[in-house]
């Protein structure tokens, strides 16, 4: 065999290019003065083009993908789309929070209290979920989040999924207390007797403390049947305060607790259709817990509400 | 923002999935495994396209993914020899084609593909994006995680072991030179 001369090795890579379809005008035109001289080269030349042929009859030939292969993926698409929660943790002033969303609808809002990360939230612990760290469209969600806290947003209309309760019960005492109106307050108690269960009032507690969107699953508006706030992501007693002062509702201060003046509230009559000053005849005494409570006309009127015509709340507006 | 804005993934999946699908049989020369590698790369493109700027190259982001799936699954030399054997012993699984008059384009396809089983991986990588798929060497470069220069030099020795390995085989060379 013999050596090819230096002159060709030189031009080699630049006459693969050619033969390939891969060199500009100006490579090209050196690979031809070459090859013009150069029988050696010329023969290589065309064994490559040989190849570039043979690559496109490779590159072109019909290779379907059957139905059921593509089938298969999309069953394992639709499986993880099911599972996958999309989450970012940002830092609120209330204190680093997470927000995660399905395809559904958001899912979670966790207040990462004592500089927790995301390993050691509840997310990261949930069972039959992928959690994926990802974020422009939780971001748009604590947008409205943040508005909401500070009172510049009264409507938070996003789809849920309530798929972190723990069990039906859970879920359904968190149906009914996202339908508590903005502005008013309800008791455990009350919550346990729409759901059919009037003596579950601590299981409503213990449902709304595993509370998976806090804020947006209003729980700040349970509060207990004396008007005291009784508890708020553990220790966050001063934050439902401040949620419920957004919203109007007052809530004073105690040696112990903060506590709803219950007796200088709105009430929502019992039909539903006004609300009412707490000593209108329409309002029975007993039971108490049914009720629900606004802080201010304006309120009961956003949530739909006449004044009522016997006790005339918006002529005699109650004094605190 | 849309609560189920998953339709541009669906759109991402219906336009690429059959040439990724594609790309991966012509890598592993298994249908089972490239069924495997292609499901694992979407699987992996839907965690991450939230990431995806609307002017990004969907495409060239998911041959980059495909060719990271396919680095993982080629890292055991066993898969590799694997891959080398089936083409040889099968020639080519890729394509069932039926009986039609095309056995010369078949001869040289399955020994192109015998060849091509026999390369590095990185080369054999860049040598089917560059000529099958015909990517730009800046999206190969980004797949393979090196520089263009290195992606041009993978693929021109890959066509020179080409051109080295058919020598012996009598593919028809040289003829047909316009």
């Amino acid at each position: 065999m013999t050596r090819k001369p230096t002159t060709c090795l030189e031009i080699e890579p630049a006459l693969v290019a050619a033969a390939t379809g891969e060199a500009d005008t100006t490579t090209a035109a050196r690979v031809e003065a070459h090859t013009r001289t150069c029988a050696s080269c010329r023969g290589e030349f065309a064994s490559y083009r040989a190849i570039d042929r043979a690559v496109g009859i490779w590159r072109e030939a019909p290779s379907p993908v059957e139905t059921s292969v593509r089938e298969r993926l999309e069953t394992r698409l639709a499986d993880l789309r099911r599972r996958a929660l999309v989450y970012r943790i940002f830092p609120s002033p209330l204190g680093p929070i997470l927000i995660a969303r399905s395809e559904e609808g958001v899912t979670c809002v966790e207040y990462l209290v004592g500089g927790r990360d995301f390993a050691h939230s509840r997310l990261a612990r949930m069972p039959g979920v992928e959690p994926i760290e990802d974020g422009a469209e939780v971001e748009a969600l604590y947008g409205e989040l943040l508005d909401f806290v500070e009172g510049r947003r009264s409507r938070l209309a996003w789809p849920l999924d309530l798929r972190l309760a723990r069990s039906d019960f859970h879920r359904a005492v968190l149906t009914a207390t996202a339908r508590i109106p903005y502005g008013a307050v309800r008791s455990y108690a009350g919550i346990a007797r729409e759901l059919g269960r009037p003596s579950a009032t601590r299981a409503v507690a213990q449902a709304l403390r595993w509370n998976p969107l806090p804020i947006v699953v209003p729980c700040h508006r349970v509060i207990g049947l004396s008007g005291a706030l009784t508890g708020y992501a553990g220790d966050k007693l001063t934050l439902k305060q401040r949620l419920l002062s957004v919203e109007g509702v007052p809530a004073l201060k105690t040696a112990h607790d903060f506590r709803v003046p219950r007796d200088a509230m709105y009430v929502r009559s019992p039909d539903g259709s006004a609300y009412c000053l707490p000593s209108c005849t329409w309002i029975p005494a007993e039971p108490p817990q049914e009720l629900t409570l606004f802080g201010s006309p304006a309120h009961a009127e956003a949530a739909g509400l006449e004044p009522c015509s016997d006790c005339h709340p918006d002529l005699h507006p109650i004094s605190r | 923002m849309g609560w189920m804005d998953s339709t541009g993934f669906d759109a991402l999946v219906t336009r690429h999935h059959p040439e990724i699908y594609r790309y991966l049989l012509r890598t592993t020369f298994r249908a089972s495994e490239a069924e495997d590698l292609a499901q694992e790369t979407f699987l992996r493109a839907y965690r991450a396209h939230r990431t995806l700027t609307p002017d990004a190259n969907a495409r060239a982001w998911l041959f980059a993914i495909a060719t990271n799936v396919a680095r993982n699954h080629f890292r055991t030399e066993s898969r590799r020899r694997h891959a080398y054997a089936t083409v040889h012993a099968e020639g080519s699984v890729a394509h069932a084609d039926g009986p039609e008059g095309q056995t010369l384009f078949n001869e040289a396809r399955v020994r192109l593909e015998t060849v091509v089983a026999g390369l590095p991986l990185k080369q054999r990588l860049a040598f089917t994006l560059r000529k099958v798929h015909e990517l730009d060497y800046d999206a190969i470069a980004r797949s393979l995680d090196c520089s263009v220069d290195s992606a041009r030099a993978h693929v021109f020795q890959a066509l020179r072991k080409i051109r080295r390995s058919l020598n012996g085989y009598g593919l028809p060379l040289g003829s047909d030179d316009r």
